[in-house]
């Protein structure tokens, strides 16, 4: 009994004292935005027919369909060219600032306002790649994914320098942000046009007034406490926010995998032959034969994705196991991207896959990263700062019982 | 909805607002994280990595409401997730609505990808028209295969469009799921996907210029032709590989879209 108490108070303190996870949640938010953009910029000839108030789902249908589900959409505002042009540009805008880690908390509301309002206003040009980076946009708001590699790590850092020589770096931009973004949002309320369902208008309302909070708390309380506890619930929130990604990661997995075992063509080892011969699935039709061709072939890989798929969620209780699932799955979505033509889905799941990539492991690929830019740019690769700001957590988990994310 | 499936998309029933408590809404680090707040004028001091231990008993019976509330919130949630993705069961038949409510519009998902089983046959849709020619007489085109259209497009491309894998594919699906075995529409959503699936046929005849030019498409008709993937060579199965097809009504096409829309 004494023993359980311990453990549950040692858990406390580890989900209370930081936001877990910096290397992880910092590469998700970088995947995920990187996703989102590249498909944005890849569908910027055909953004009016996927999206505009003139394409094949009008802004009308849109509508009709929304006054029923009650999703959210900013582009359900106006029909205007010019706001559906604002939009999109701006959703490209949120993609590029979060990447970088601009002001990362903010931006990954604005993110998730650009996925949910082109999403939500077409949603039948969307597939699973879509669905991923829907859920995601949403948990990220709630995640500290700027905390490494981020603009705002290296202001942080920078910061801290000044302050160590006693000079202020005072915050101009942040406040500027805050009162343009809740003018916006005031206007919005007040225009009446929050008529979806409640949870997104209150999420945005949420994060502004928190953020206001913070401000307040970090200027004008006197006791250190105040300013203690807000972050501890940032932290925790952080937490249970890394902990849902993890979880929902696995639910896609388990859920893929187990009703593939309900199927007759998973259970005689065909099934991968077939989507190799659907028309929309097909880039390569040769390829698709060549593999196709071998009947074992195909059925060590029905077997084995079905295998990976249902095991993978298991495994997070052994890290060497898990890392070896998940170097297979990133590879099986990497050929997927290309095989079966379905680049963003597969990215939106590597990049799913990767908040179970090992802490080394990402900093060692930071550190890849970083002198590749530095030998890129000469200058030194001055966006991805080496080290570690400000989070000087054990890099590997010790505990090999622990499930997740810092594993 | 999944690279396969097709109207999983389309949230289905009227949505009642879901009753989720809010997350309390996470501060934004304004000011660099951790070790500084605002770094204007905050005077050293300890931050969270002292831990709860630090504070005075209010703030701890505080963050213990938050590590509460956060781990009910993170659970329920993948509870619900869990019941949305999971077959029909004995909690979801008694407590669907709620389930529902939750998740929908923002939360829906489907990760049956390509199962239980793969789609094992290729679904092309195909249109024709009753086309205005500039001199005024009035002809029936041929059948053109918008399906093969989109899969020539996506043939050798290392990043097919969404315009070309998946919208008229999953407008396809999205027609067929809200349609009786008349063709006739059933709901709001029959409605919709009618008025969908024709806005994208006259578009794409007009990429085709299906009417020539200064001709305007009238009417037209839609069929869907269905053909078995063939058996892999090594398997001894015989399956039927000729087509079936399923033809729509003519739907007239209202003279301002005939015209209009994206080009």
């Amino acid at each position: 009994m004494n023993g359980f108490a311990l453990s549950v108070s040692r858990g406390i303190a580890r989900v209370t004292e930081s936001a877990l996870g910096p290397y992880q949640s910092a590469v998700i938010r970088i995947g995920f935005a990187g996703t989102w953009l590249l498909f944005l910029l890849r569908e910027l000839p055909h953004r009016q027919e996927l999206y505009g108030p003139d394409g094949p789902w009008s802004w009308d249908l849109a509508r009709q369909l929304i006054a029923d589900n009650g999703a959210f959409t900013a582009l359900m505002w106006s029909d205007g060219q010019f706001w559906f042009e604002t939009v999109y540009a701006l959703a490209v805008l949120a993609s590029v600032l979060l990447l970088l880690g601009w002001r990362t908390r903010t931006m990954s509301v604005l993110f998730m306002v650009g996925v949910l309002s082109l999403q939500n206003r077409s949603v039948f040009m969307g597939d699973g790649g879509d669905n991923v980076l829907h859920l995601m946009s949403l948990y990220l708001v709630f995640t500290r994914c700027g905390r490494v590699w981020s603009l705002d790590a290296r202001r942080a850092a920078r910061t801290r320098e000044a302050r160590a020589r006693g000079e202020r770096i005072p915050d101009r931009v942040g406040p500027v942000l805050w009162v343009v973004l809740g003018a916006v949002l005031v206007a919005v309320t007040a225009a009446g046009r929050f008529d979806s369902d409640w949870f997104v208008p209150a999420l945005l309302w949420g994060v502004w007034l928190a953020q206001a909070l913070w401000w307040v708390i970090g200027r004008y309380a006197k006791s250190y406490e105040p300013r203690v506890l807000l972050d501890v619930v940032a932290n925790v929130i952080h937490n249970g926010a890394l902990f849902v990604i993890a979880s929902e990661a696995c639910l896609i997995y388990a859920t893929a995998g187990w009703y593939k075992i309900q199927g007759s063509r998973w259970q005689d080892g065909t099934a991968v032959y077939y989507p190799l011969h659907l028309d929309y699935f097909s880039p390569w039709p040769a390829l698709a034969d060549l593999l196709a061709g071998n009947g074992t072939m195909v059925m060590l890989v029905t077997y084995g994705t079905v295998i990976v798929q249902v095991a993978f969620p298991f495994t997070l209780f052994n890290r060497r196991v898990k890392n070896v699932l998940l170097a297979a799955m990133m590879t099986e979505h990497a050929v997927i991207a290309v095989l079966l033509g379905l680049p963003f889905f597969s990215l939106a799941m590597i990049a799913t896959d990767s908040v179970f990539l090992p802490t080394s492991f990402l900093r060692r690929l930071g550190g890849w990263v970083a002198r590749a830019c530095g030998r890129l740019f000469a200058r030194g690769g001055r966006t991805v700062p080496e080290g570690d700001p400000g989070e000087p957590r054990a890099p590997e988990n010790p505990e090999p019982s622990h499930v997740g994310f810092t594993a | 909805m999944d690279a396969n499936d097709g109207r999983s998309n389309a949230p289905e029933g009227p949505h009642v607002p879901a009753q989720q408590p809010p997350h309390p809404p996470p501060p934004e680090p304004q000011a660099p994280p951790q070790p500084s707040y605002d770094p204007a004028d905050a005077p050293a001091h300890p931050d969270a990595r002292l831990g709860v231990a630090a504070l005075s008993l209010r703030y701890q019976v505080g963050a213990a409401l938050a590590v509460a509330v956060v781990a009910v919130a993170a659970l329920v949630h993948l509870g619900m997730v869990f019941l949305h993705v999971a077959p029909s069961n004995t909690v979801t038949k008694q407590h669907g609505k709620a389930i529902d409510e939750w998740i929908y519009p923002e939360f829906e998902q489907n990760w049956k990808l390509f199962a239980p089983n793969p789609l094992q046959q290729n679904i092309e849709v195909q249109v024709r028209a009753d086309v205005r020619t500039a001199d005024g007489t009035t002809r029936t085109t041929g059948w053109y295969d918008l399906s093969a259209e989109d899969g020539a497009a996506i043939d050798g491309n290392l990043l097919p469009s969404h315009t070309e894998q998946n919208e008229l594919r999953r407008a396809w699906d999205f027609l067929t799921a809200t349609h009786d075995a008349e063709n006739r529409p059933v709901g709001l959503r029959g409605t919709l996907a009618e008025t969908y699936l024709r806005r994208i046929v006259v578009l794409r005849l007009g990429r085709d210029d299906a009417a020539g030019p200064g001709g305007a498409v009238q009417r037209v008709q839609v069929r869907s032709r269905t053909t078995n993937v063939p058996p892999p060579e090594w398997s001894d199965e015989q399956v039927s590989t000729t087509p079936e097809y399923r033809l729509l009504p003519w739907w007239p096409v209202p003279a301002d879209e005939a015209a209009g829309g994206v080009r």
